[in-house]
């Protein structure tokens, strides 16, 4: 058991004692004297008072008693605390693709949680996840990989802050550790007044970092200009030996798409086949087009990169090794004059594009800043406890109670009074 | 005569005179100087004999002796008939454990009785209780002993007011025992009218020491004759209390004694029988105390 305000606590003991005391000044009435003369006496108050050995009016001072030490209770927020861990976590992942392999970065969060100690997982890029408790047993099946570059760490720390107040309640203190490659990039202006409002060490584990591989787009062969996409690739670099992207029109996925895939390359899947048309709106970044096009199934575990008017996904993307698998699920018109149009060629270019992020793991391109990792000792719990604390339902009980005793003593009161007044 | 405790009171007060404040009119020979001159053995004095004197009260020595026609004049005496009311009022019953003011009342008021009787006045009672008790005035001997029957079954209570009992007493003169805690204006006026018209009134003021001085500690006063008036003595009200007590003990004296009356203080702790002397050491023809 914890106490939010233990003041508040003390503040109605001394009430308590206060009223104690009260009763123990006993006002009563004299004794009731007969005398003539009374009408020379000056008319003042009825009442004398005198110290008394024993409290008067035992049930009534009970629940007087009992109304302030409720009150207090209730004021000073009690929390069930249970067992307390020494030391408690907060992981903070980064997803963004500036990870060189999300897998290593799962092994080290792992790694974090073998000792059991309580943790949460926030993953984080540009926005964060929500915080979720951490076991040793988690898998990778969380959120798929983030299409953003760069994890903002500004964010992730003040979700981390956050996060730490719920979990101070739980140990005595808190680490707060960064799973993440972290480039310049993910470190601005904020950062670092964000990061002064940890209480304490950070600890960085620092992943590899994908180095972008700066190639352009190139194919393994031409496409035949009487292919819908013939005139958008026409100048496309083909070579055949070192190609970023394949295209496979209207082929299976084969075993050595996946080893190109693997080692960085893009396998763009784009379907032949025939489906009715229709007049659609396809739109990818800034580019939108209007025309008649048919749609086909997509793959639903991978990432949206172009969609239909509706937000139907038109093209997937799921990341493997290095480089990834993409699917186009547009059915291209065989006649009209769909490939000249500006607006299609620059979303067929998009589409056989390398990779997003494909990259290679690359070295630890220099230490973090000094400011990030300072501190000696993780965070201290009563300096990450939330100012803003969810209502305790114990504190409504005890607010109940005082409540209940007030109106009791309000019941037991009144004949009291009676009585004096007899 | 059956006196029951009364009587060594009655010895006390025996021998004790409470004559007349002034001369009475009272054609009935008695203890009291009267206001007429005939025959009685009392010489007073010798006047000329004028026209008209009645010729059996011509000193027939003195004429053969002095050649002078001389009417000898002796002082009548006369009876008084007197009423005594006794205030027997709640007040009265204080201290409520002892009931010391009402029966030192009760034996002032007998110890007046019978020093008027033994004058030969005829006396008469008056309780003024919730069911007043009078017994006219009468000389015979059992008049003592009605009266402490009287006084002894009554139990004070109520608050009868005594103004109207002064203006029916059918006596000369009047006693009235009482703590003057009740309609103290009206008795005033009444007292007034008595003694303008000739008569004479005694006011004796019972008050008893527990009144000066109400027992220590804080206590809640209650008045006797109404309940609503509850007041709290403690230390703080005990000396403005007994100031404004005092205050009005003296100018009830005041007030009483100029309106004619003879005021005079009765404490509950005194001996009724030193009462009764002192109020007789302070009697004279012609005036009082």
């Amino acid at each position: 058991m914890n106490f939010l305000a233990p003041w508040a606590l003390a503040l109605g003991a001394a009430g308590a004692l206060g009223v104690l005391l009260l009763h123990l000044v006993a006002w009563r009435r004299p004794a009731t004297f007969l005398l003539p003369t009374a009408r020379f006496i000056p008319d003042r108050r009825l009442l004398v008072s005198r110290a008394v050995s024993r409290p008067r009016d035992l049930l009534l001072l009970a629940l007087r008693m009992l109304v302030l030490l409720f009150a207090g209770a209730a004021f000073a927020g009690p929390l069930r605390t249970g067992q307390r861990a020494p030391l408690a976590r907060v992981v903070l992942l980064d997803r963004s693709t500036s990870v060189a392999s999300r897998a290593d970065a799962w092994q080290r969060v792992r790694m974090l949680a073998r000792d059991g100690a309580p943790a949460l997982l926030i993953e984080f890029d540009s926005t964060t996840t929500a915080p979720r408790e951490l076991t040793a047993q988690d898998t990778i099946d969380g959120p798929p990989r983030s299409l953003v570059a760069h994890g903002s760490l500004s964010v992730a720390l003040a979700s981390a802050r956050r996060a730490a107040g719920a979990l101070a309640t739980r140990a005595d203190s808190v680490e707060l550790v960064i799973v993440s490659a972290l480039e310049h990039a993910g470190i601005d202006a904020a950062t670092q007044s964000i990061r002064s409002t940890w209480p304490g060490a950070v600890r960085v584990e620092r992943v590899a970092a994908r180095r972008e591989s700066g190639s352009t787009a190139s194919i393994e062969r031409a496409v035949p200009l009487s292919d819908p996409l013939g005139p958008a690739l026409v100048r496309l670099p083909v070579r055949p030996g070192a190609a970023t992207v394949r295209l496979r029109r209207g082929a299976p996925l084969t075993p050595g798409d996946s080893t190109f895939a693997s080692a960085g390359g893009a396998v763009v899947m784009w379907d032949t086949s025939v489906a009715p048309l229709r007049a659609e709106g396809l739109a990818h970044s800034d580019d939108v087009l209007l025309a008649l096009l048919g749609r086909r199934a997509l793959p639903t575990a991978a990432v949206s990169i172009a969609r239909w008017s509706d937000g139907a996904a038109a093209a997937r993307e799921q990341p493997l090794g290095l480089g990834c698998v993409r699917t186009v699920g547009v059915v291209l018109p065989v006649n009209g004059d769909l490939p000249l149009r500006p607006a299609f060629q620059r979303i067929v270019q998009a589409m056989v594009a390398p990779c997003v992020g494909a990259a290679t793991a690359a070295a630890d391109t220099g230490a973090p800043p000094a400011w990030l990792a300072d501190g000696r000792a993780a965070a201290p719990s009563s300096a990450l406890r939330s100012d803003i604390v969810p209502p305790s339902r114990l504190s409504s009980s005890l607010f109940a109670l005082a409540m209940l005793c007030a109106i009791a003593e309000l019941f037991v009161r009144a004949p009291s009074r009676a009585e004096a007044a007899a | 005569m059956t006196t029951g405790p009364y009587g060594p009171l009655l010895d006390a007060v025996r021998g004790v005179r409470w004559p007349a404040a002034r001369r009475i009119a009272g054609a009935t020979l008695g203890a009291h100087p009267s206001t007429l001159r005939g025959n009685s053995s009392e010489f007073s004095e010798f006047r000329n004999y004028r026209q008209g004197d009645d010729p059996r009260r011509v000193d027939w020595r003195l004429l053969a002796r002095s050649d002078r026609a001389y009417v000898r004049l002796t002082t009548d005496r006369a009876t008084l008939r007197t009423a005594i009311i006794v205030d027997a009022s709640a007040s009265m019953a204080f201290p409520s454990a002892t009931l010391e003011k009402w029966a030192r009342a009760r034996e002032i008021a007998i110890g007046l009785a019978a020093v008027a009787h033994a004058d030969g006045d005829p006396v008469g009672l008056t309780i003024a209780a919730p069911r007043p008790t009078t017994l006219a005035p009468r000389a015979r001997r059992s008049v003592l002993v009605e009266m402490i029957g009287a006084l002894d079954a009554t139990v004070p209570a109520g608050a009868e007011p005594l103004a109207p009992h002064l203006a029916a007493a059918r006596a000369t003169r009047v006693a009235i025992v009482t703590d003057l805690l009740g309609d103290a204006d009206a008795l005033l006026a009444g007292l007034r009218l008595r003694v303008a018209a000739g008569g004479e009134v005694l006011v004796v003021h019972v008050v008893a020491p527990a009144e000066i001085e109400p027992p220590a500690g804080a206590l809640l006063a209650v008045d006797p004759e109404d309940a609503t008036v509850r007041r709290t003595l403690d230390g703080a009200a005990r000396a403005a209390y007994r100031r404004a007590f005092m205050e009005w003990l003296d100018g009830t004296a005041a007030v009483f004694r100029a309106a004619g009356a003879r005021y005079l203080r009765a404490s509950s702790a005194e001996p009724a029988a030193r009462f009764i002397r002192r109020l007789a050491d302070g009697v004279a023809v012609g005036g009082g105390r």
